[in-house]
């Protein structure tokens, strides 16, 4: 039998133009120098194919070419070199609502969700109550969707989108959305899928949910291929990879944190500016001692009049184990923006670094208020490196009491500890 | 997990429609209601805006062409020819302008869906072709029950006429949206070429008012001027002012039909060679 999905030889190539030149007006002004570009190879050579019912899954750091990938394999970009073939139906959730429109109610963006998918209106018409029910909306079949919460959207498109069907379900990271019931409910209808023989495409950062439901991962890195096995051998080789990756950055890096790659997702209507730690000298190190005070120093821009935002880190051992995590809006903070254009500057302050010797990894986020929409991001490569001047194991400082009493009468050996 | 059991667990799937022709065809239709809908809906008048617009510039060209300076003098069927090229301008160049958005304006869809791109551009056409044919039957039913058409054999090819002005601005269409997408002044040269083309297309005098021939000629091989004056001279009595297009340029006029075709041609190739880089563009 045909494999679902065959890839061959696949190549990718961005041209990036160094000067935006979009205009007429800059073509004739500019006609005699030649077009600056920057080559971003995307996928080199890449080549597999999906069996019948299987759950492929597909991860690597960001920038990796997953997503570019995806793009080729549901026709939306072109490739340079090779192909992406799909036998059969397919359905593809690169994000979930692709052509609702907010000023049209749930029932109308039923059927021109539908519609995208390639169904009828006849053939929706009989559906739309099942919909309502499968997604939990009834009462809100009237109501325009721009009335809905964010959760309600993402439930409502989630429903309409199995709606079709298919014999190849391709998915990007939908499953970071949505309540936990009905993340429950999702998962259910993949189970299903897999059951009925369907082939699933999953890409995805979150390597548990990957190990959890993949019978295959392939990870990719700079646009090629670099491990495909069993879910559990492939999540272990890029655990390895990020922790190798961060040692190697940690070596003669720049005091400012890197950026993070150009291509990582984020919508962008907060931007990071510059991500930096501070000692307590104000100075910009990579260097800290145990028990010194850190800051994080994160500059904003402001593209869009968003409101009330949330900026979050968080901090990671180098293999990705992740050792603390806390954002504005837990610590009940409230962080917004007033006009486009504005420059926020948040910093936060560890007075006194608990973590003892090794290499870290900053992570930090703004998103919205209930986390559904990622403005920017800037991931692993922002690393920093701990220094432990005293003597302690492990990787943070317990921060204990020990408290010894010795009495003069008491048999040799009994000694009380007390923690504090 | 008793949040889970609300609702029903399960959606059985459709089979999609086997023809793609099919897909496709109720896709335009979908995106053309809704953009027809949204246009309309949150004002109070609705849908009698797209009929008040080109009264009113009918009602301004009429004062001026014809009362103030006195231009279809002589001539009782002007205001009536006036109202057809009206109507039939105000979907030329509403559909041509909204279509220069169809493409790089959907710029979410295209990046994160597939579907064949040109139907962006069909659904646009036919969004604007909707409220044209609502005018125009409204225009023709009012004049003919006032009894100011003039029916007769010629008036057989008013459908054709309209036909070509629907391919004509299809053709167009398909070339503003693909190149608007990589050059964004072209809105601007758009709008300075809608205003040379309406004076061009004689939309608010009769073309027979152009003395130079060299001029006539000009204008006359522009498939706009043709399309108006051939539907005023099918459906309004001929006049001392209102003549065929193939009286005033002779064979000539084989040129715009032709041109209109070909302008149909040149869109569907540019928009054709320049689909793949639509996603990376926008």
């Amino acid at each position: 039998m045909n494999p679902v999905v065959e890839v061959s030889h696949l190549r990718k190539r961005f041209r990036l133009p160094l000067d935006k030149s979009t205009t007429l007006k800059y073509r004739v002004t500019h006609w005699r120098s030649s077009s600056r570009y920057r080559d971003l190879i995307a996928l080199r050579d890449v080549s597999f194919d999906i069996p019948q019912g299987q759950f492929l899954g597909i991860t690597g750091p960001n920038g990796c070419g997953k997503s570019t990938l995806l793009k080729i394999l549901c026709r939306i970009y072109k490739a340079d070199g090779g192909y992406a073939r799909v036998n059969g139906e397919f359905s593809a959730f690169l994000e979930l609502g692709v052509g609702f429109n907010p000023e049209l109610t749930a029932r109308e963006n039923i059927f021109l969700g539908g519609a995208m998918l390639g169904l009828t209106r006849a053939q929706l018409h009989d559906k739309v109550d099942e919909v309502f029910a499968f997604a939990e909306l009834e009462e809100f079949a009237e109501q325009k969707l721009k009335n809905f919460s964010s959760g309600m959207q993402v439930r409502l498109a989630f429903s309409v989108a199995i709606l079709a069907e298919t014999d190849l379900l391709v998915m990007d990271e939908v499953l970071a959305v949505g309540d936990a019931s009905f993340q429950e409910k999702c998962f259910d209808t993949f189970s299903r899928y897999k059951r009925e023989g369907k082939t699933i495409v999953l890409v995805s950062h979150d390597l548990n949910s990957l190990e959890e439901y993949c019978d295959r991962v392939l990870l990719f890195n700079r646009g090629e291929i670099v491990a495909d096995g069993p879910a559990a051998e492939v999540t272990n080789a890029y655990q390895r990879m990020v922790a190798d990756h961060a040692l190697a950055s940690e070596r003669d890096q720049p005091s400012e944190l890197s950026r993070g790659d150009p291509s990582q997702w984020g919508s962008r209507a907060v931007e990071f500016l510059s991500v930096r730690l501070i000692d307590a000298s104000g100075q910009t190190t990579r260097r800290f001692d145990t028990g010194s005070q850190v800051t994080l120093d994160m500059k904003l821009l402001v593209h869009r009049d968003v409101g009330d935002f949330v900026c979050g880190m968080a901090i990671r051992r180098a293999d990705g184990l992740l050792l603390a995590g806390t954002n504005t809006f837990v610590d009940q903070l409230t962080v917004s923006s007033h006009s486009p254009g504005e420059m926020v500057s948040v910093r936060y302050t560890i007075d006194s670094l608990p973590l003892l010797a090794g290499g870290y990894i900053v992570q930090v986020a703004v998103h919205d208020v209930s986390g559904s929409d990622i403005y920017d991001h800037a991931d692993p490569g922002a690393t920093f490196h701990v220094n432990n001047l005293g003597g302690h194991g492990g990787i943070v400082e317990m921060r204990g009491r020990w408290e010894v009493e010795q009495e003069r009468d008491v048999p040799t050996g009994a000694v009380r500890q007390t923690a504090g | 997990m008793s949040v889970v059991a609300q609702g029903s667990g399960t959606i059985d799937a459709i089979q999609r429609p086997k023809s793609v022709f099919q897909r496709n065809l109720n896709l335009v239709r979908e995106l053309s209601i809704t953009s027809f809908k949204l246009k309309y809906t949150g004002s109070a008048l609705g849908y009698v805006w797209s009929l008040v617009k080109p009264l009113m510039l009918f009602g301004i060209m009429y004062l001026v062409f014809s009362i103030l300076l006195r231009v279809g003098k002589g001539d009782t069927d002007f205001p009536v020819q006036l109202l057809i090229a009206i109507v039939a301008w105000t979907f030329f160049t509403e559909a041509t302008a909204t279509a220069m958005n169809a493409v790089a304006g959907n710029g979410d869809l295209i990046r994160k869906a597939y579907f064949p791109r040109w139907i962006l551009v069909v659904a646009s056409t036919t969004s604007a072709l909707l409220t044209f044919a609502i005018n125009t039957t409204l225009v023709l039913v009012v004049t003919f029950a006032l009894g100011d058409l003039h029916l007769t054999l010629r008036s057989l090819f008013v459908p054709l006429f309209y036909l070509e002005l629907i391919v004509l601005v299809l053709g167009l269409s398909l070339l503003l949206s693909s190149l608007f997408v990589f050059f964004r002044d072209l809105g601007h040269i758009w709008e300075i070429l809608s205003l040379v083309l309406f004076y061009g297309s004689g939309v608010v005098f009769p073309l027979m008012l152009i003395k130079s021939h060299t001029l006539l000629d000009l204008a006359g091989l522009n498939p706009v001027a043709q399309i108006i004056q051939d539907l005023r001279y099918s459906l309004v009595v001929s006049s001392p002012l209102n003549h065929s297009m193939v009286s005033l340029i002779g064979a000539l006029e084989v040129v715009p039909i032709v041109l209109s075709i070909a302008v149909f041609g040149l869109g569907f190739l540019v928009f054709n060679r320049l689909t793949p880089k639509f996603a990376e563009s926008l």
